[in-house]
């Protein structure tokens, strides 16, 4: 099904039944916005590991045709039954100037806005990059 | 690892509830069916691995280059 998608709302505690790929233990994250009231980033804090954190964003922001199509196990897994349930974000890759700043398309996270499960999902077949640049050519 | 051998239409169980089956056999190639419960994700294992890359490289920026993020705006959008 296609996701809608939309800003993060609150503070309260999202649950990754599996974790993320490469950290398969961290289940619990707050997702808090970042920045200026202008700032469309957030970031994802592990609630048991003080250490770990990404920053996320909606990915309309920077890439306005990306349309993610959840497979159906994946929206089952969330229990997602409307594009409306369902708030996407992407995982952004900062680099060592601001213009080096990815999101990974392959693998948005996507968030049940009533239960507040969480996943990571692989958009298999659709053929975009992990690293897409925010802004530049 | 463990390793087992299957012929065409043979499976394998993993856990409980965990099924696969080999379907087709052609040249190089080998079609699998999984049958998993819902809660049970599946993936390529290349795939995941360029998840688990791409999360290591994402995690825990530190406080400089989260600053970057003052830097980035969308690109004006046209009307």
């Amino acid at each position: 099904m296609p996701a809608a998608t939309d800003a993060p709302a609150s503070l309260r505690e999202l649950h990754f039944d599996d974790g993320l790929p490469g950290f398969p233990g961290d289940r619990r994250f707050t997702l808090t916005p970042w920045g200026a009231e202008d700032s469309p980033f957030s970031v994802l804090q592990d609630v048991d590991d003080a250490d770990l954190r990404f920053v996320v964003v909606p990915p309309e922001v920077f890439f306005p045709t990306y349309a993610p199509m959840l497979a159906d196990d994946d929206a089952a897994r969330l229990d997602l039954r409307e594009p409306e349930d369902a708030i996407v974000l992407v995982v952004v890759t900062l680099g060592a100037r601001p213009a080096d700043a990815t999101a990974n398309l392959l693998g948005p996270v996507v968030v049940n806005r009533h239960s507040l499960a969480a996943a990571q999902v692989v958009l298999a077949g659709q053929d975009v990059p992990t690293r897409a640049p925010l802004v530049g050519p | 690892m463990l390793v087992l051998t299957r012929s065409m239409k043979q499976s394998i169980v993993i856990g409980t509830d965990v099924v696969v089956t080999v379907l087709e056999i052609r040249g190089d190639q080998v079609r699998l069916g999984i049958s998993a419960p819902r809660s049970v994700s599946v993936h390529r294992e290349e795939v995941f691995a360029e998840l688990a890359e791409a999360n290591r490289a994402a995690a825990s920026p530190d406080a400089g280059s989260l600053d970057h993020l003052r830097d980035l705006r969308p690109p004006p959008s046209r009307t």
